[in-house]
């Protein structure tokens, strides 16, 4: 029993820290509305940037790892979504992010030598503590707290803030918006950099867990594409409840069905759309 | 707005679907092709190897065995000179597929080396023995192969680590092993032959049900629901096959998860760049092998002397070693394929090679499997400088293959 309940709270770790990443995919695809599939390359790149700076396990590093990260994650983000204002197709979108994504994954590739690289956690957080008498790894403990505190601020900032509710406005209705005298393209980008941040972050996050390795990158955006999808396009709450049962799928369904599991996945896709469609029908209906 | 979202929604769905497809394992097919390999420009060798997947890091260390062989040999196999065509096998699937098309119809290439994943063997041996053309695959081989004309293995078959490692294993661990490995088949075959004859030597299996436990492949390189199992299963002993990446993820969290009891598995779970990788993490991991760089045979060290001086200190690895192999056999084998050297004159002269002498020492090919009949030894991760290094603590476990 006990043992159930260490891979539960492991799918809890492995679903929030998809979360985190997620989350960024969210903002761009959702509330800017850009096809942002160079996702998993962003997810990537902080992980190379903590094998950088914080291979050995430095707090130093680590927090170096953060805010170079973040900041190269807002502008290449903010960047993206200021040249792909261009682009309103999403084919166009997609196409011109892939290619981004696929470059900017060579380029990481190259300089990380494309061997699989691990990165150890910050000191005094490499080891485990006793879980109901069992031992669990500490770092993983510290990503659910890091990732539940990102989930309460995101909401609070999208859903409860000035802010976050002229996004949710530009979101649903950027002509709307354009005529209040605010210009919903610059709200764009800035989500679009705060997507980028996100992400980047993310990825120094999960680096212990999940170093630069190859083909790490189209996993995180297969991943996060099923969140975001199941989540509902524009809900950062959507998404944590979607992330959260992709995370039970990958390790408590995993490890009793693992012929099943992945076809989980794809259950969970159907329900979130499902649930989605129809809830649009009804919308229409009302209104 | 709501019809846009809509569009939006169902085009994001299809790219996920589309992703996800590989994450359940399934691939498409692609169309046969049955145009023999003619070849007309001298003689021109498929490469097949990883390079992209989680194998990246294998394709690379094979095309460094591949170049070395032929860099050592002026260029030339049997006297001819060679021109080189490289493909990807990807992760095995429909990439391996269109490789193997592309090098038999468009290259019409006079044989195919390399290949790390046993499942990418399948898919490169059908349209190679429907063309005549050799196949000398340097990984795993499967045990589900049918036709093995044109397919040889400069490497081992996936079952063999296993029939080295069970007896071992059983008088090694005095208890219920815990035995997993990656869900595809040549994971199935790995831990298949240790799980025959482990339990043929009287072990017993620590995994619920006494059924080996398999990961998803390719996975998310999180094995912490795994361990936690392992922890509960009260195994005396771990029995893991993995290689590349998710070697370093499993060796990595392996570590961090406290599982706290030996670790014994084939080669590649601390083979080159996996094992710097894992440093410290992978300190007494015991793995079962047909090559070391510390291997005693004949011409070795001064081998592996001249590999690091090329390669910036790095030792060969496994991969290395059996890419080199592939050139040695099809040196022998176009140099006996008579004046007129065609894929078909070739496999018949790689049924006739005989002992083949590469770093690991002599060998030979089996002419009913066509993989190696080879000596196999044991190997610990023990400190080694700065890091770790696998050490050599038997030579001569067993001769196993055939």
């Amino acid at each position: 029993m006990a043992g159930q309940v260490i891979i539960a709270l492991d799918g809890l770790a492995f679903g929030l820290l998809l979360y985190c990443v997620a989350a960024g995919l969210s903002l761009s695809l959702g509330v800017a509305g850009v096809f942002q599939l160079g996702h998993g390359a962003f997810y990537l790149a902080g992980t190379c940037l903590a094998w950088w700076l914080a291979e050995e396990g430095s707090w130093r590093g680590f927090s170096a790892a953060l805010v170079v990260g973040a900041a190269a994650g807002a502008v290449a983000g903010g960047g993206l979504g200021d040249v792909l204002r261009h682009l309103r197709e999403h084919l166009d979108q997609a196409l011109a992010t892939i290619g981004f994504g696929l470059i900017l994954v060579d380029i990481l590739t190259a300089s990380y030598g494309a061997q699989p690289r691990a990165v150890e956690p910050p000191p005094g957080l490499g080891g485990s503590i006793g879980v109901l008498g069992r031992s669990y790894p500490t770092y993983r403990l510290i990503v659910i707290a890091v990732a539940a505190v990102l989930a309460t601020v995101l909401y609070l900032v999208i859903e409860r803030s000035r802010p976050g509710i002229l996004v949710r406005a530009v979101a649903a209705d950027p002509d709307y918006v354009a005529a209040l005298g605010v210009q919903p393209r610059r709200v764009q980008v800035v989500v679009m950099a705060a997507g980028g941040a996100l992400t980047v972050s993310a990825g120094v996050l999960g680096a212990p867990i999940l170093g630069p390795s190859p083909g790490l990158d189209s996993t995180m955006l297969t991943l996060s594409l099923i969140v975001v999808v199941a989540g509902g396009l524009d809900s950062i709450r959507g998404a944590l409840f979607a992330a959260l049962a992709v995370g039970q799928i990958q390790t408590t369904a995993a490890v009793a069905w693992p012929s099943a599991a992945p076809f989980l996945l794809f259950a969970v896709l159907i329900a979130g759309l499902t649930w989605r469609t129809r809830r649009h029908a009804n919308t229409v209906r009302v209104t | 707005m709501i019809i846009s979202r809509r569009s939006q929604l169902g085009t994001a769905a299809a790219v996920a679907v589309l992703l996800a497809l590989p994450l359940a394992g399934c691939s498409g097919s692609s169309l046969d092709s049955d145009e023999p390999g003619t070849s007309n420009d001298g003689l021109v060798i498929g490469v097949v190897v990883p390079k992209s997947g989680p194998y990246q890091p294998i394709g690379q260390d094979m095309l460094k065995g591949w170049t070395t062989y032929l860099d050592e040999h002026g260029g030339k196999l049997g006297g001819h000179p060679v021109r080189v065509v490289e493909a990807d096998e990807g992760d095995g699937g429909p990439t391996a597929r269109a490789a193997a098309d592309q090098l038999i119809t468009a290259e019409h290439v006079d044989a195919i080396v390399g290949v790390a994943n046993a499942d990418a063997v399948t898919n490169i041996a059908g349209p190679a023995t429907s063309a005549h053309v050799p196949f000398i695959g340097t990984g795993g081989r499967p045990s589900t192969l049918q036709d093995l004309t044109y397919t040889w293995h400069t490497s081992f078959a996936s079952t063999d680590y296993g029939k080295a490692a069970g007896p071992y294993v059983r008088t090694a661990v005095d208890g219920p092993v815990y035995v997993i490995g990656p869900d595809y088949q040549g994971g199935k075959d790995q831990i298949g032959g240790f799980v025959s004859a482990f339990t043929a030597a009287g072990g017993k299996l620590a995994n619920p049900g006494g059924q080996p436990t398999y990961t998803p492949w390719p996975g998310d390189g999180n094995f912490g629901p795994w361990l936690a199992k392992i922890k509960e299963s009260g195994a005396k002993a771990v029995y893991a096959f993995y290689a590349g990446a998710p070697a370093v993820s499993f060796v990595k969290q392996y570590a961090q998860f406290g599982v706290g009891v030996p670790v014994y598995a084939p080669a590649f779970l601390t083979e080159g760049s996996a094992l710097t990788a894992q440093g410290a993490a992978a300190t007494g991991i015991t793995t079962i092998a047909t090559y070391d760089p510390t291997l005693d045979s004949p011409g070795n060290a001064a081998w592996v002397e001249a590999y690091k001086a090329k390669h910036g200190g790095a030792a060969p690895t496994v991969y290395v070693e059996t890419m080199y192999a592939a050139g040695a056999v099809l040196d022998k084998a176009v140099a006996a394929a008579g004046t007129r050297v065609t894929s078909e004159t070739i496999n018949t002269a790689i049924g006739k090679v005989g002992d083949v002498t590469s770093p690991r020492g002599t060998w030979k090919l089996s002419s009913t499997t066509h993989t190696p009949v080879q000596r196999w030894c044991v190997r610990r991760v023990q400190a080694a400088g700065a890091g770790v290094a696998n050490t050599v603590i038997t030579q001569n476990l067993a001769t196993v293959g055939g």
